[in-house]
């Protein structure tokens, strides 16, 4: 299973791109990306999530994670998911503290 | 006799021809190198050794660098000096722990002492492998008896109330899990609740967090309640809810409520840097009437299965899921289970099971499954597991399964989930 992570930060904000699959054999990787995002001091963190195939319970907690990171202060936006994927963030009620917006 | 590989260090690439020649009748493979030579060179680009025999007059400290870097590779080669007239330089390296080789380098001699070396070097790792070993199984042990106290922290039995089935499957896909349910009576009796939950990840982590969670939850339900039976006062400015407490009882809602809110906020108070949290669904059931309240935080949604072939009941999320939102709200659903129904509560383990080929087993199969399945609890599950594992086939269980079933007995229906024959049929009943 194949996951890929990306991080470019400008202008304060922070984007990561995540391809593949976020399960807890890859959450390591995604979270280590947060704390480089979050220690750049950006203001918005933009998850892109357009080739991102499935996220496991796990990679719901790097969202939590990213939360806690980034701070209360710091919009946390994840563009384009997948249908599994908003499904499972919505079903976890985590669509109120991070914004799920289209493509 | 075993090749023995030597390195041989010193700091002018040379060494005296005697000791050379007698390495070579020995059968050794000799490679010279300076101290530098190894330490510069690329991870994985050394050659094998197993006896690194070091010129004396190099200072000890030297060897010890080069016998590290050969130990980052994995290789724990025996070390030996050697002198051929400053024999007084061996000193220091003897001090340090290091074998010794002088002249007269005669063949024999120098095959007697690498053997030597060989079968110390064999021997030291047949050590580090029983001890390496005995460390995994000193994990195992604990793992093992992580596993144990966690069984604890599920229920030992599950109650019997007249007229119902309830049955469990359980397989965690780890020794220890972060899944787990709980059936336990409620207000003196009258009410039963019923626990289906999911904490987030896998592993240890997940199960320090699923004893913690249980706890709260069977705590809280337990010891609240008896003050106050019906929870109108928390909720009375929830309309739609005074309409709906007015149709449907609601004893046994304050246990509930304040069970999932009052562990989401001990969670998110105490617990939120760790970023742990639980999907659940926790139902409070009256087996008198059928009567279901239950909070949904953030779960997969349980299925009503009709024993009537009506279609599905989803229950849906009435809440977050818990520990992750500091004043999180959860509201209250309701249902109503018939005689013949059964209320069918999973985690995504079985929603997101996956085939060898990588698909997921998902919510469409899993409605049609269910509605294919004889709706008494035992046989669905015995169904559901059937084809849970047909549709994995050899691949690893990836994550935690957790199936529960609720089923109300129709009236005349054995717990074996026959129905007991009319005598007109005139059959016998086996």
């Amino acid at each position: 299973m194949t996951f890929d992570v990306r991080l470019r930060l400008n202008e304060r904000v922070a984007t990561i791109e995540l391809v593949g699959e976020l399960d807890a054999s890859s959450a390591g990787r995604f979270h280590d990306t947060i704390d480089e995002a979050a220690a750049a001091g950006s203001i918005e963190l933009v998850i892109r999530a357009e080739k991102l195939e499935y996220m496991s319970s796990a990679g719901l907690r790097s969202l939590v994670f990213a939360r806690q990171k980034m701070g209360d202060d710091v919009r946390i936006a994840i563009v384009g998911a997948t249908e599994p994927v908003a499904h499972t963030i919505r079903l976890a009620g985590f669509d109120h503290s991070i914004d799920l917006i289209d493509a | 006799m075993l090749q023995t590989n030597v390195l041989l260090l010193d700091e002018h690439r040379s060494a005296p021809p005697e000791l050379l020649k007698a390495l070579d009748s020995v059968g050794a493979v000799v490679r010279i190198r300076t101290p530098a030579d190894v330490l510069v060179v690329q991870h994985g680009q050394l050659p094998t050794t197993e006896v690194l025999l070091a010129y004396a007059g190099l200072s000890p400290h030297t060897v010890r660098a080069v016998a590290r870097r050969l130990d980052d590779e994995g290789q724990r080669p025996t070390v030996v000096a050697f002198a051929e007239h400053d024999l007084h330089l061996l000193g220091s390296h003897i001090h340090a722990g290091s074998d010794y080789l002088v002249p007269p380098f005669y063949p024999d001699l120098v095959r007697a002492r690498l053997r030597d070396c060989h079968e110390r070097a064999n021997f030291s790792r047949t050590m580090e492998d029983v001890t390496a070993r005995a460390e995994l199984l000193s994990y195992e042990r604990e793992l093992e008896i992580g596993r144990e106290i966690q069984m604890g922290f599920l229920p030992e039995s599950l109650p019997n109330p007249d007229g119902w089935e309830i049955n469990v499957r359980f397989r965690p896909a780890r020794t220890v899990a972060g899944d787990f349910y709980d059936v336990f009576e409620l207000v003196n009796n009258r009410r039963l609740a019923l626990v289906v939950a999911d904490v987030c990840d896998k592993g240890v982590g997940a199960a320090l967090f699923m004893a913690l969670i249980r706890s709260l939850l069977r705590h809280t339900a337990e010891q609240s309640g008896l003050q106050s039976l019906i929870a109108a006062d928390l909720l009375g400015e929830d309309a739609g809810w005074r309409e709906q407490s007015r149709a449907i009882p609601v004893v046994g809602a304050t246990p509930l409520l304040n069970a999932v809110v009052g562990t989401n906020n001990y969670l998110t108070r105490n617990h939120i840097r760790q970023g742990y949290f639980a999907t659940m669904f926790f139902g409070v059931l009256d087996p008198l009437t059928g009567n279901l309240v239950y909070i949904n935080g953030g779960h997969n949604p349980p299925v009503l299965v009709s024993g009537e072939g009506k279609d599905p009941v989803l229950l849906e999320p009435t809440g977050p899921a818990v520990g992750v939102i500091p004043d999180g709200t959860f509201s209250l659903g309701y249902a109503q289970i018939g005689p013949g129904d059964t209320l069918f509560v999973y985690t995504d383990g079985v929603t997101e099971a996956r085939s060898m080929s990588g698909r997921f087993f998902g919510d469409d199969q899993l409605l049609t499954e269910l509605a294919r399945a004889a709706v008494r609890g035992e046989e669905l599950l015995d169904h559901m597991d059937g084809v849970l594992s047909e549709f994995v086939g050899p691949s690893e269980q990836s994550d935690d399964i957790t199936m529960m079933a609720v089923h109300w007995r129709l009236p005349g229906e054995r717990r074996d989930g026959r129905r007991v024959p009319r005598r007109d049929h005139g059959q016998d009943d086996h």
